[in-house]
């Protein structure tokens, strides 16, 4: 079985043809991998993401999840592999339940009812919140919100996810909890966020954006703690590392 | 709380009282909203003049009101809005319709007052009864009711979206108008110069949230038709519902 699960090659996108956001894009991710995504405001790490998912099109280059091509006619196939947490989970969480939310994919996917009920128990598992099952979306805060839009993926069992922005908004316990989750799902993980220090807690390997493009990509801890490569590029050093405690 | 919160609070209450744990909540959604339809039109079907016929169909409204357990001052409420505009119906039938047809206590009944009386108890109950089978029924529930009668999945998935769609441009609205209290704190309502940029940028953000959770729904699978849990076959209790009330119904309009 092929290791590679996705791969850009070339990958150039813009919004305005004028300025491209990302260019020439390459890397390979493989399976089981956590790599963070890390630079600064407005280097295309959600363009890079959404990329991905073919929420963006009419790129130049290829991108491929588990070989094949994501273009429009490829999208139920591809989209089907990958799980997409958005920065935002009110845009994440749609439906009135918890439940309800959780069950949308398996049941857009056409699975019986006992199992959408077994994969919603079992992503509730995973996240910690089976208590919130049946609670109302607006009543939650945003720590179980977030918790909540990690679960509405898991339920489709994707082989990728994609994380924008996890740990924004939320408070120091319930980004420990995120973290806890984060290093224990199985699945391949992109995870975008200037949380320099949840990074080096998930991510084995980085990739640093500046200016549309990869200046570097390899051992997290090893990009993390170099200083003066991110503060080139509108970083810090994660606070661990400044001294001062997480 | 500022009028916006207040409906943004209802329209969650709302979803709240429809998931209840409560056997009338448990009735299938497909019988409820047969039962919804037949109490209007056979309320409706009512001669113009026949105001005890009509009012004796008020039995279906008290009736799940009490066994709903559902709170008759908090339905006056959220329909205070809707019920004066209802009761305007017919309000020009006694100047039309003079023809005296009852004396009570002395003074002279015209059919015009009878017909504009019996239309307002129609547009009420028909009020009432919409309001019940949004109080038991979730709006997901009815969308999956109005399937199983056939109707065209495009008009469904519309009415779920933009049941969906009012709450997001509610809080979208709120947070501007929060926003904008804020910068204005001597300001009673909003001057209207910036009623065109506040009422352009709701727009265009309410669009930008709602196509962000169109994009998560796409991302989860959904390919124009919404997925709703498949509620199995009715059960007797079900039936027997739907039974009873088409036996009151049937004796209320033919036999009393």
């Amino acid at each position: 079985m092929n290791p590679i699960q996705i791969s850009m090659e070339h990958v150039t996108y813009s919004y305005e043809k004028s300025c491209p956001i990302l260019k020439d894009i390459t890397f390979k991710a493989n399976k089981h991998e956590c790599i963070g995504l890390i630079g600064a405001n407005g280097v295309g790490k959600s363009t890079l993401l959404k990329l991905m998912v073919g929420l963006n099109t009419g790129y130049e280059g290829q991108i491929c999840i588990e070989g094949i091509p994501v273009v429009k006619e490829n999208f139920p196939k591809t989209r089907e592999k990958i799980g997409y947490v958005f920065q935002d989970a009110d845009s994440q969480l749609f439906m009135s339940r918890v439940y309800d939310d959780l069950a949308f994919a398996p049941r857009n996917y056409k699975l019986p009812e006992p199992e959408v009920e077994k994969r919603v128990r079992k992503a509730l598992e995973m996240v910690h919140i089976e208590h919130l099952k049946d609670k109302q979306i607006y009543k939650m805060s945003g720590g179980e919100k977030k918790l909540a839009s990690i679960a509405t993926i898991l339920t489709m069992m994707p082989d990728v996810i994609l994380l924008d922005e996890p740990s924004i908004a939320l408070d120091p316990k319930n980004r420990r909890t995120l973290i806890h989750v984060l290093n224990q799902l199985n699945p391949l993980k992109i995870i975008a966020s200037h949380d320099l220090d949840m990074i080096l807690d998930t991510c084995s390997r980085v990739i640093l954006l500046s200016d549309g493009k990869i200046i570097r990509d390899g051992d997290g801890k090893e990009i993390l703690s170099d200083r003066e490569l991110l503060e080139a590029h509108g970083l810090e050093l994660p606070l661990c590392m400044q001294g001062i405690p997480d | 709380m500022s009028k916006l919160d207040n409906a943004l609070c209802e329209i969650y209450h709302m979803d709240e009282i429809a998931e209840r744990e409560q056997w009338l909540n448990h009735i299938h959604s497909l019988i409820k909203l047969v039962i919804t339809v037949c109490f209007i039109t056979v309320t409706v079907s009512f001669s113009k003049y026949d105001l005890a016929g009509v009012l004796r169909m008020g039995v279906y409204p008290i009736v799940v009101f009490i066994f709903g357990e559902l709170s008759f001052r908090s339905a006056l409420k959220r329909l205070k809005v809707i019920l004066p505009v209802v009761c305007l119906i017919g309000v020009f039938n006694p100047f039309f319709d003079r023809q005296p047809i009852m004396e009570i206590g002395g003074i002279m009944v015209t059919a015009g007052v009878v017909s504009m009386l019996t239309l307002m108890v129609k547009g009420i109950y028909s009020v009432f009864a919409s309001y019940l089978l949004i109080a038991t029924t979730s709006i997901e529930k009815i969308c999956y009711a109005l399937r199983l009668l056939h109707v065209p999945a495009v008009i469904v998935t519309q009415i779920l979206l933009a049941y969906r769609y009012i709450s997001l441009l509610l809080e979208e609205a709120s947070r501007m108008m929060q926003a904008y209290s804020l910068r204005a704190p001597n300001q009673k309502g909003v001057h209207f110069k910036v009623w065109g940029s506040l009422v352009g940028q709701l727009l265009l953000k309410s669009i930008d949230r709602a196509n962000e959770v169109y994009e998560s729904m796409l991302l989860r699978g959904y390919q124009g038709e919404f997925p709703y849990a498949a509620k199995g076959f009715f059960r007797v209790r079900d039936c027997v519902y739907l039974g009873v009330w088409f036996v009151i119904f049937f004796c209320l309009r033919v036999m009393i």
